[in-house]
C-alpha cells in the first residue's frame, strides 16, 4: 500500500517534469509551422535542421562554449579546491564566501554585473565574453563538488606516497587525484550542464553574430519557435537519454554488485563507477562532436577574412534566409545576422557600440531618434542604384523621419490594425472601441511595446499618436489601465500564433502578419479602424560606427532588386515598397490585397511615428510601466 | 608543503576578483551615479516608485509561494528516493537532472502550449467534460513555471542530506517510543535543516530574480522585479536605475547568504 | 533465572537471496545477561534487530512475555536499544537526548528532570546535561546512549556491539560498568559482540552463532571448556584441534598416539575432532609423556610462554609458565579430563561452519 502510494507520487512528479518535454517532442513532428495547430505528422524538420546553418551554428557555439567552460572551470576549480582545502580556517571561509556569490546571486545580477564590466573595459561582446561569463558561474560548482571529496581523502595516503619516494606532483596524481576524481567528474558534468542550459547570463553578455541555443530560442520566442528547434532539442534529449540508459544498463554494475553489503562503502563504489562511465562516455562523444563541428565550421569560416563581413541587425523572422545565402554566394561577403524584437531593444545595443553593426532595420520614429543622436551614417546612393525600384510615394513618406532621404532605404511598410476571428466576433469591427468591450474579456491581445500600445489608445481618443501632451497621455494611460483586465496577454509577434490557434478573438497586429495568419486560419479578418492608425515604415540604415559600410550598401542594393524583394515579400508577407517587385507577385488576390497594399483613403487618418525626444520617451516609458504593473 | 598548495587557488582568486567582485562593485558604482558619473541617491529612490514596489512585492510573494510548494513536493520525494536502494536512486536522481538537457526556455514555452485556452490540458479536460483550467497569463502559471523549473534544485539538496542521516537515528527514535510521525518531526526534520535551507535558497533566489518565466507564462501582464530590471537595461536603457534595483535584489540575496552560512556550515546541503 | 521472557521460534531471514538466519530458535530468560557471539555476518546483529523490531523475519515468531510481537513496530515494544555507534541525536543536548523517550510518552517535566539526573548519575556523567553529543568522547557517548535507553525502564536492553569503538582500557572498564548496571537495574541484557573475551567476562549465557546457525548455547564455562564443535573451540580462546579416532570409550587416537580421555558413547573406531587447550598440555621429560616432540618456537607472552612443539608430524601449541628452550626434546602429557571430544560435522548445516570466516 505504502509502496503503491510512493510509486504513484513519483509518477506524478515525473509526469510534471516530463510533460513539457513530451510536448516538445510531439511538436517536433508537427508539420504545421505554428505550434498552435497540429498539421499532421512529419519528419521534415529533422531533415531541415541539418540544413539550417543558424541553428547548427548556435548548437555548435553552445556545445563548444559548454565544453570549454566546463574544462577550464574544472581545472581552475579543482586547483582552487585543493588550495582552499589546505588553507587556514579563516581564509577558507572568505574563499568559500566569495565562491558562493555567483551561485546565490540571482542570475540576472551576475549577468548585469558582467555586462557592466565588459562595457567598462571595452571588451567586444561576443564569443569570448560568453565564455568568460560561463567559466565564472561554472567554477563555483566545480569547487563545491570537489571540496567534499577532498575532505574524505586521508592525508596519510598522500604522505605515504611521499614517504615511498613519490614527488609531491606524482603523489598527488597517483594518490589524491583518483580519490577526488568522482567529485571532479561530477563538477565537470555539472558545469557542462549549467553552461548548456544558461540563458539569463548569456542574454546580457553575448554579442552580435554569436548565439547560443538559448539566446537563439529567446529571439525566436516572440515570433514562434522554428520547428527545427524542437527537432534539435528532441534529438539532444534523446541522445542524453540513450547515453544514460546505456550507462545504467551496464551489466557490470548490476550483476557484480555485492548486493548484500549495503554499507557506505558500497554506495560510494556504485556512484563512482556510474559517474565514471557517464563522465567518460559523454565527454568522449562531445569531443568528437565539437571537433567535427569545428572542422566543418572552421572550413566555412576560412572562406572569408573579417573585411568581407557584414553584420546585419534585423527584426526577428524578417528576411528569407535564402536571400542571405544568395548574397553570400554572389559577393563572397559573409553575413553575420542577428535579430531583435523591438526598436527599444535594438536602440541601446546600437548606441552602446559594443557590437559594430553594419546594417540595421529600425522603424520610422527610431530612425529619427538615431539621426537626432548622430548614430547614423549617410548612405552613398551611388552604391545603391536599385533605389529606383522603390516607389516614390514611400520615399516621400520617409521624409517624415528622414527629411532629406539621406540615411534610410525603405524595406517594408504597413499598418497596425485589429485582427479578429469571425467566429468569435459577430458584430462589425471598425473601431478601436471594440478593444474596450468587456464582452471580449480575456480574448484581447495587445501589443507589448510602448508606442504601439499608446498609439491605439491615443487614436481611439482622437489624438495624434505622436502626442506629447501630458493631459492626452494620461487620458490614454487611464484608458489602457481600464483595458488591462480585459487583455489576455501583452505580446508582440505571438499575436500571430495565438490568433491562428483560436486563443483570442481580437488582436492588435501588424498588417504584414495578417496575410500570413489568414492563410493559416481563414476565419481571421484584418481591419484598419476608422479612427486611423499607425502607418509604419521599416528602413535600412547604416550606423556611424559600421566597419563595413560598403558591404552594407551592397546589401541594401541587393535587397532592392525586384526578384530579391519579392522573395522577401513571399517569406515575410510584409508589404514591400518595391513597386517593381509588387508587379512580379503572381497571386492576383495578394497583389491587389488591401491588407498588403491599402489604398490612400484607408490611410487618410494614419500617421507615422515620430521621435519625440528623450523627455517624452521617458514619460512614455514611465506611463507604460505603470500600466504594466497595475 | 601545505603552504605550496595554497597557491593553487591563485588563479581562481584572480578570476573571482576580476569577474565576481569587481563587477559587483560596478553595480554599486552605477547605482550611486548619474549617467554623467556624478554621485546621486536618486536612482535608489526609484525603488520607492509604486510600480517597482509592486513588482518587488509580487516577486517576493510568488517566489515565497513557489518555494513553499517546491519544499512540500520535494520533501516526500526526497524521502522516497533516500529510502530506495542505491542502484535505483542513482538512476532516479539522474531522471531529475535529465530535463536540464532540454533547453530551459523551450521547456517553459512548452507549458504555454499545455496551458493555453485551447492547449493540450484544456482539450483533455474538455474531452472528459471537466471544467477548463484557466491559469495561463496569471500569477498561477508563473508559480507553476517556477515550481517546474526549480523543483530539482530542491529535491537534490534534500536528498543529499536525507541519505546521509544514519538510519540508526530513526531506529533509535522508534526504539525510544516515537512513532513514524514523531520520529520524523523530532529527528528527521531537524536533521535535514541544512538541506532545507540550501534547497530554499536554490529555489527562492532564481524565482525572485526571474524575468523569463514571468515573461513567457505571464502574458506580459505581470511585471516582477526581474522584468523591471531587465527592461531598465535592455529597453529603457537606464543602467543606473537598473543597477540600483539590482542592488535592492542583492540585499535579499545577502540575507539569504547569511542564513545559509549560519545553517549550512559544512556545505553538506549543497546540491551537487 | 526464572521464566522465558523472549522466545524466538523458527526465525528465518533472507536478504537478496542470501539466508542470514535459518530457522533460529532461542529463548531468553528474565534478568539474564545473554550474549550473541560470532564473527561478522553470522546473523547476530540481525537477530538483535528482529528482537528490537527494526527488521521483520521472513518466517517465524517473536514471543515476548507470552505475546506474539513479530510485527509490532519498535516504538510499541518494551525494549530499548543501545546502538553500535550510539546514534545520539546530534541536534539535541545530552539532556534532550535522554529525555526523548520520556517526552514522547508525555511524562511530566519534573519526572523527566529527575530521570535525567538519576540516569546521568547512574552512568557517572553528572553535570553533562547541556553538552552536545559531538563534544563527548566515545566512552561518554556510550554512557549517554545507555542512560537514554534505561530511563524508559525497559524490560530488556539490547546492546549492539556497544564497546566496539572504544579503546582496550576503556572497554574493560565499561565491561565492569555494564555488569554493575545490570545488577543495579535488574533487567535483561541482550548483548551482541564478536569479542569472545567480552562475552566470557560479562555473560550469564553465551549464544555462539555462525552463518545464521546457533553453534552452541551455554554458560561461559561450558562454552570454553566444552566446545561442541571445532568452530566454537576455535572461536573461543586458542585451541589445538586435531582429527582423531575414537577407538573405544575413554580412548582416543591422535596421529597414531593413544590418549586416555573421559568421553563415552561415541562408538568404536569413529572419526572425531579432538580439542586440547594449549594451557592444558603439560611438557614433561621426553620419556614421561604420551608422545615426544621438539620445541620449534618460543614466544614470551607476559603471563606465560607460548611454545610450538613438533610431535608426530604436527605442531602442538602449548602455554606454560615454564620455559623450554627451542630445540629441546620434550614429552607431551594431557590429563584425560582436559581432552574434549567432538563429533565430526555430519549434516550440511554443521558443514557451514567455516574457520576462515572468523
Amino acid at each position: 500500500m505504502k509502496r503503491q502510494l510512493q510509486r504513484i507520487y513519483m509518477a506524478l512528479i515525473v509526469i510534471l517534469l516530463y510533460a513539457p518535454i513530451i510536448t516538445l517532442v510531439v511538436l517536433s513532428f508537427n508539420s504545421s509551422k505554428t505550434r498552435a495547430k497540429w498539421g499532421g505528422f512529419t519528419g521534415k524538420w529533422y531533415a531541415a535542421l541539418f540544413q539550417n546553418d543558424t541553428i547548427m551554428e548556435a548548437l555548435y557555439t553552445t556545445l563548444i562554449i559548454a565544453l570549454l567552460a566546463a574544462v577550464i572551470s574544472t581545472v581552475i576549480g579543482t586547483a582552487a579546491a585543493i588550495g582552499i582545502h589546505s588553507m587556514k580556517r579563516r581564509a577558507r571561509t572568505v574563499f568559500l564566501g566569495v565562491n558562493n556569490i555567483p551561485m546565490l546571486n540571482g542570475e540576472i545580477v551576475t549577468g548585469i554585473s558582467l555586462m557592466l564590466l565588459f562595457l567598462a573595459f571595452r571588451v567586444r561582446f561576443g564569443f569570448l565574453t560568453i565564455l568568460l561569463t560561463h567559466i565564472t558561474f561554472c567554477t563555483p560548482y566545480v569547487i563545491l563538488s570537489v571540496m567534499p571529496k577532498l575532505k574524505q581523502t586521508s592525508r596519510y595516503t598522500y604522505e605515504a606516497a611521499l614517504d615511498l619516494g613519490a614527488t609531491p606532483l606524482r603523489a598527488f596524481f597517483t594518490v589524491v587525484f583518483p580519490d577526488i576524481m568522482p567529485g571532479v567528474l561530477s563538477g565537470f558534468l555539472m558545469a557542462f550542464t549549467l553552461s548548456l542550459d544558461d540563458f539569463v547570463i548569456t542574454h546580457f553578455t553575448k554579442g552580435a553574430g554569436v548565439d547560443t541555443l538559448s539566446t537563439k530560442i529567446y529571439s525566436e520566442v516572440r515570433k514562434g519557435i522554428k520547428p527545427e528547434m524542437y527537432a534539435l532539442s528532441a534529438l539532444l534529449f534523446v541522445t542524453v537519454l540513450v547515453l544514460l540508459l546505456l550507462v545504467n544498463m551496464n551489466p557490470q554494475d548490476s550483476k557484480s554488485a555485492p548486493t548484500f553489503f549495503r554499507d557506505a562503502e558500497g554506495r560510494r563504489h556504485f556512484r563512482f563507477s556510474r559517474r565514471f562511465l557517464l563522465g567518460r562516455l559523454v565527454p568522449a562523444l562531445l569531443v568528437i562532436l565539437v571537433a567535427g563541428g569545428g572542422i566543418y565550421y572552421g572550413a566555412r569560416a576560412g572562406n572569408g577574412n573579417t573585411n568581407d563581413q557584414l553584420i546585419v541587425y534585423n527584426w526577428g523572422e524578417y528576411m528569407d534566409p535564402e536571400v542571405i545565402d544568395l548574397f553570400e554566394e554572389e559577393t563572397g561577403i559573409r553575413v553575420i545576422y542577428e535579430e531583435f524584437e523591438t526598436n527599444e531593444i535594438m536602440y541601446p545595443k546600437v548606441k552602446a557600440g559594443a557590437v559594430a553593426y553594419d546594417l540595421v532595420c529600425p522603424s520610422d520614429y527610431m530612425i529619427q531618434k538615431m539621426i537626432d543622436n548622430d548614430l547614423l551614417a549617410e548612405i552613398n546612393f551611388d552604391n545603391v542604384p536599385n533605389i529606383k525600384n522603390i516607389g516614390s510615394v514611400y520615399m516621400e513618406k520617409s521624409r517624415a523621419f528622414d527629411p532629406e532621404n539621406k540615411y534610410s532605404v525603405p524595406y517594408t511598410w504597413g499598418t497596425v490594425g485589429i485582427l479578429y476571428n469571425k467566429t468569435m466576433v459577430s458584430e462589425p469591427v471598425d473601431s478601436w472601441k471594440i478593444l474596450w468591450d468587456s464582452k471580449y474579456s480575456d480574448s484581447i491581445l495587445m501589443q507589448d511595446s510602448v508606442r504601439d500600445a499608446f498609439a491605439v489608445a491615443l487614436k481611439y481618443l482622437g489624438y495624434s499618436l505622436n502626442s506629447t501632451n501630458i493631459q492626452e497621455l494620461s487620458e490614454a494611460q487611464s484608458l489602457l489601465i481600464s483595458q488591462k483586465p480585459l487583455v489576455q496577454a501583452y505580446v508582440i509577434d505571438q499575436v500571430r500564433d495565438k490568433m491562428i490557434g483560436n486563443e483570442a478573438a481580437l488582436g492588435v497586429i501588424y498588417s504584414g502578419e495578417a496575410i500570413f495568419t489568414q492563410k493559416e486560419n481563414p476565419d481571421l479578418e484584418y481591419v484598419i479602424p476608422k479612427e486611423g492608425s499607425n502607418l509604419w515604415i521599416d528602413s535600412w540604415v547604416i550606423p556611424k560606427n559600421a566597419q563595413h559600410k560598403e558591404n552594407a550598401e551592397k546589401f541594401i542594393n541587393f535587397l532592392c532588386r525586384p526578384d530579391i524583394a519579392l522573395m522577401n515579400f513571399d517569406y515575410i508577407t510584409y508589404s514591400t515598397p518595391n513597386t517593381e517587385a509588387r508587379k512580379l507577385i503572381e497571386d492576383e488576390s495578394i497583389r491587389n490585397s488591401t491588407i498588403a497594399f491599402p489604398d490612400d483613403e484607408m490611410l487618410a487618418d494614419c500617421e507615422t511615428f515620430q521621435y519625440l525626444g528623450q523627455d517624452a520617451d521617458e514619460l512614455y516609458n514611465r506611463l507604460w510601466r505603470e500600466v504594466k504593473s497595475k | 608543503m601545505k603552504n605550496h598548495k595554497k597557491w593553487l587557488s591563485g588563479p581562481y582568486a584572480v578570476w573571482a576578483a576580476g569577474f565576481t567582485i569587481i563587477p559587483l562593485l560596478m553595480i554599486v558604482w552605477y547605482a550611486f551615479t548619474t549617467e554623467e558619473g556624478n554621485f546621486t541617491l536618486e536612482n535608489l529612490t526609484q525603488i520607492a516608485a509604486p510600480e517597482t514596489v509592486k513588482a518587488l512585492a509580487l516577486a517576493l510573494l510568488l517566489a515565497a509561494v513557489s518555494t513553499l510548494i517546491c519544499l512540500l513536493l520535494a520533501y516526500p520525494l526526497a524521502m522516497i528516493l533516500a529510502s530506495k536502494n542505491v542502484s535505483q536512486t542513482n538512476f532516479i536522481v539522474l531522471i531529475f537532472i535529465l530535463p536540464m538537457w532540454m533547453n530551459f526556455l523551450l521547456r517553459t514555452l512548452a507549458w504555454q502550449t499545455l496551458l493555453e485556452k485551447n492547449g493540450v490540458i484544456n482539450m483533455a479536460l474538455r474531452f472528459l467534460h471537466l471544467p477548463a483550467l484557466e491559469i495561463i497569463n496569471t500569477p498561477y502559471a508563473i508559480i507553476l513555471g517556477m515550481v517546474y523549473n526549480f523543483l530539482p534544485y530542491m529535491v537534490l539538496p534534500l536528498y543529499n542530506v536525507l541519505i546521509k542521516i544514519d538510519r540508526d537515528y530513526i531506529n533509535a527514535a522508534k526504539d525510544l517510543g516515537a512513532n513514524s510521525v514523531q520520529s520524523f518531526l523530532r529527528v528527521t526534520l531537524p536533521l535535514s535543516v541544512p538541506g532545507i535551507i540550501s534547497g530554499v535558497t536554490m529555489v527562492f533566489i532564481p524565482s525572485l530574480t526571474t524575468f523569463v518565466i514571468s515573461d513567457l507564462l505571464g502574458g506580459g501582464k505581470i511585471l516582477l522585479i526581474g522584468n523591471v530590471i531587465e527592461q531598465e537595461f535592455k529597453q529603457v536603457n537606464n543602467w543606473n536605475v537598473g543597477s540600483a534595483l539590482s542592488l535592492v535584489l542583492m540585499f535579499f540575496i545577502v540575507i539569504n547568504m547569511v542564513l545559509v552560512a549560519k545553517y549550512d556550515k559544512d556545505g553538506e546541503g549543497t546540491t551537487f | 533465572m526464572s521464566n522465558k521472557l523472549i522466545n524466538l521460534v523458527d526465525i528465518t531471514k533472507v536478504y537478496d537471496g542470501q539466508t542470514v538466519l535459518d530457522e533460529l530458535n532461542l529463548y531468553i530468560r528474565e534478568n539474564e545477561f545473554l550474549t550473541l557471539l560470532g564473527p561478522s555476518g553470522c546473523g547476530k546483529t540481525t537477530t538483535l534487530r528482529i528482537i528490537g523490531g527494526f527488521e521483520n523475519p521472513d518466517r517465524g515468531q517473536v514471543i515476548f512475555n507470552g505475546q506474539d510481537i513479530t510485527t509490532l513496530p519498535p516504538y510499541k515494544r518494551q525494549l530499548n536499544t543501545v546502538f553500535q555507534k550510539y546514534a545520539l541525536f546530534p541536534h539535541m543536548s545530552i539532556a534532550e537526548n535522554i529525555a526523548f523517550g520520556l517526552k514522547i510518552k508525555g511524562k511530566s517535566r519534573q519526572y523527566i528532570n529527575d530521570k535525567i539526573k538519576y540516569a546521568l548519575k547512574l552512568v557517572n556523567l553528572e553535570g553533562f546535561e547541556n553538552r552536545s553529543p559531538s563534544l563527548l568522547s566515545g566512552g561518554q557517548q556510550q554512557r549517554v546512549a545507555i542512560a537514554r535507553a534505561i530511563v524508559n525502564e525497559p524490560k530488556v536492553l539490547l546492546l549492539d556491539e556497544p564497546l566496539g569503538a572504544l579503546d582496550l582500557k576503556l572497554r574493560q572498564d565499561m565491561q565492569y560498568e555494564l555488569i554493575r548496571l545490570k545488577n543495579e537495574l535488574g533487567i535483561t541484557f541482550i548483548y551482541v559482540t564478536h569479542d569472545q573475551e567480552e562475552a566470557l567476562t560479562m555473560s550469564d549465557t553465551i549464544v555462539v552463532m555462525n552463518q545464521g546457525y546457533i553453534q552452541q548455547i551455554g554458560t561461559p564455562e561450558d562454552i570454553y571448556n566444552e566446545p561442541q564443535n571445532a568452530f566454537v573451540a576455535d572461536f573461543i580462546g586458542e585451541s589445538n584441534i586435531f582429527p582423531g579416532l575414537m577407538i573405544e570409550d575413554r580412548l582416543v587416537e591422535i596421529f597414531g598416539a593413544k590418549f586416555a580421555c573421559v568421553d563415552e558413547g561415541f562408538g568404536r573406531n569413529k572419526p572425531v575432532d579432538v580439542v586440547i587447550r594449549p594451557e592444558d598440555i603439560d611438557l614433561v621429560k621426553p620419556k614421561k609423556g604420551i608422545i615426544t616432540g621438539r620445541v620449534t618456537s618460543l614466544i614470551f607472552k607476559g603471563v606465560h610462554y607460548e611454545m610450538d612443539v613438533m610431535a608426530n608430524g604436527v605442531e602442538w601449541t602449548v602455554h606454560s609458565t615454564d620455559m623450554v628452550p627451542v630445540g629441546e626434546e620434550v614429552g607431551i602429557w594431557v590429563e584425560p579430563s582436559d581432552i574434549q571430544i567432538m563429533h565430526k560435522p555430519e549434516s550440511e548445516d554443521e558443514e557451514a561452519v567455516s574457520l576462515e570466516e572468523s
